[in-house]
């Protein structure tokens, strides 16, 4: 997406109406941004302020706050590895070492080839598939260590 | 075994479109609110049903949307708190995905009896399958007129929105969502006011949970009457209980509120992994304080598990067997609410960084003898934090340090963590 795009976006988000606040648009804004970029930059920012008439930094303080906009650039696809209590009890220390190995990344990191960012990540509502992640959207239940290249793979890893 | 209620619809195919809803009876309660009961006969039934909210605090629903009705500014907001992110709870998710139309069916009801004019469902960032869900059901909703401008012909007109959070737990909290929805960071507000008189825009704002929104429809369908002699007295209803750690069955079971934990574990869940010994549980989710195998004969409802020095909270059930770290297990707890404490005050964004410091030196084997005390210390002080979760977060500390005293000091002798194989 161009930033002229993501402006014609914000402009038609506003003219749905959906909220009696301008400001209240700012949080569909930067998902919009989110799913659309690699990272929320500056620029995006500036955008949204200007679209919404908010001052800038109300709209960077928003974009910080909230875990899962990334201010920094991500791969193309965030693997989100939850290590809460259930998850952990049920292995998901060993999901991150192996997704480490596999990656040659730490958490935190993305590959080099801008595929995959790794994070582990907080109670995400699947501890009844405990060891559970997700990659962008898509989730993963039960996940067993072995399986890990294969649930790669489908996202176009190369390695092993 | 009970009728199931609020889980009637989702073992159905195709459960979350609107014609195998409509075919199970759907809209029916709400068309019987809109057509025959005015708003204050709804709240009044709401009221005698007894229902109480099933986010966490408990508060009476009835009196909260009397509240709302009483109010005279306008326009009024009817915003459903789909932010479900304490640890381990995953049960409304389970009506979003499967019985979205129970929660609209839900919201319009309420919408109709406290007169508001637009509503959001706020969901949690994490949840993108149910936020897809919700937006088909929504669309749905709007096309066979339950939504929109003079609804079936009346002169009740209703909007409804989703609105997605961005991961951040605090936002489940009423005030810090409606900042949120605001647009801002989530940090809580000062209250009172409270959200029925000045929420969203400083407007009066009704905030209700997932699962008691989907409780409405059969309330009004059956009577508030019916409703309050199920469970207990003085907090009826059916309760959906996530369970999940070490049990052979997690999920999400549909029970009276007071059915005992141990039945719930072992009965329902299937007992323990492996046939293990049970060691400990969390019962009301990250925030509760933890309960030793000698006390899970204890109804889940709020007043019992009061009285047991615990809290029903989100009714999040994980169990830990015989072979899991209490210390470990406490530490990534608090890990959590380090993480999601919002920094606005300090009792909660210093005490819960310095629990996880001692704990994890505790875990390492680094820890002292006095570190207990210090732990406990700290926990008093967090009491006085600005909102719930500071006052919350360090329940696993204090409790576990108080109830397996034993297994944090078998750290310090040992000089590292007696499960951790080395
Ligand atoms: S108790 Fe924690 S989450 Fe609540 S206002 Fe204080 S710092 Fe923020
Ligand atoms: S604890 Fe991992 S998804 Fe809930």
């Amino acid at each position: 997406m161009t930033y002229e795009e993501f402006r014609e976006e914000i402009k038609k988000l506003k003219a749905s109406n959906k909220y009696p606040s301008l400001k209240s648009y700012t949080l569909p804004s930067l998902w919009i941004a989110e799913k659309n970029f690699s990272r929320i930059d500056p620029e995006i920012i500036r955008i949204i302020a200007q679209e919404l008439e908010l001052p800038l930094v109300e709209v960077e303080e928003a974009a910080r706050f909230y875990a899962m906009f990334h201010t920094k650039e991500k791969g193309k696809y965030v693997i989100r590895v939850c290590t809460n209590l259930s998850c952990m009890l049920n292995g998901a220390e060993d999901i991150v070492s192996e997704l480490k190995r596999l990656l040659g990344i730490e958490v935190g990191q993305t590959t080099p080839d801008g595929l995959f960012t790794l994070e582990e990540y907080e109670c995400m509502g699947l501890c009844d598939g405990a060891p559970a992640l997700t990659i962008n959207e898509e989730r993963f239940l039960r996940v067993k260590k072995e399986e890990l290249p294969q649930i790669l793979k489908k996202f176009g890893w190369k390695g092993e | 075994m009970m009728e199931k209620l609020l889980l009637r619809n989702v073992d159905k195919e195709n459960s979350h479109t609107i014609d195998v809803y409509l075919s199970g009876g759907g809209y029916r309660a709400f068309k019987k609110a809109l057509k025959e009961m005015t708003p204050d006969d709804v709240v009044e039934e709401v009221k005698i049903s007894g229902l109480r909210g099933r986010g966490g605090a408990g508060f009476p629903t009835g009196m909260k949307w009397e509240f709302a009705a009483a109010d005279v500014k306008e326009p009024k907001f009817f915003v459903c708190n789909a932010d479900e992110g304490e640890p381990c709870t995953f049960k409304d998710r389970v009506i979003i995905e499967k019985d979205p139309h129970a929660l609209i069916e839900g919201m319009l009801i309420g919408a109709y009896a406290t007169g508001c004019r637009y509503g959001y469902i706020y969901i949690r960032g994490e949840y993108p399958i149910g936020r897809k869900i919700l937006e088909r059901a929504i669309a749905e909703a709007y096309e066979r007129g339950f939504l929109g401008e003079n609804i079936l012909g009346t002169d009740f007109s209703f909007d409804l929105y989703v609105h997605s959070g961005a991961g951040a737990y605090i936002c489940g909290e009423e005030t810090a969502l409606i900042e949120s929805l605001e647009g801002k960071r989530g940090e809580p507000r000062i209250k009172p006011p409270f959200p029925v008189n000045a929420g969203y825009l400083w407007k009066p704002t009704v905030v209700n949970n997932v699962e008691t929104l989907a409780n409405v429809p059969l309330i009004i369908e059956r009577g508030g009457k019916w409703y309050s002699q199920i469970g207990s007295p003085d907090c009826p209803g059916p309760k959906l209980f996530p369970v999940s750690g070490k049990v052979k069955r997690p999920g999400v079971y549909e029970l009276p509120m007071g059915t005992p934990l141990e039945e719930i574990i072992f009965e329902h869940a299937g007992g323990i992994v492996k046939d293990r010994k049970l060691k400990a549980v969390f019962p009301g989710g990250a925030s509760s304080s933890v309960l030793t195998s000698e006390e899970i004969n204890v109804p889940m409802d709020f007043p019992s598990l009061a009285k047991a020095g615990t809290m029903l909270g989100s009714g999040a059930i994980m169990v830990l067997d015989e072979t899991d770290c209490i210390v470990k297990a406490t530490l990534r707890l608090t890990e959590f609410f380090r993480h999601e404490s919002c920094g606005k005050c300090t009792p909660c964004r210093e005490g819960t960084d310095w629990l996880v410091r001692i704990l994890r030196r505790i875990e390492e084997g680094k820890g002292s003898e006095d570190d207990l005390d210090v732990i406990l210390s700290i926990s008093e002080t967090m009491e006085n934090s600005f909102c719930g979760l500071g006052m919350a977060a360090h329940n696993p500390a204090a409790s576990t340090v108080r109830k397996f005293k034993d297994e944090y000091l078998l750290h310090v002798k040992l000089g590292r963590c007696p499960f951790r194989s080395v």
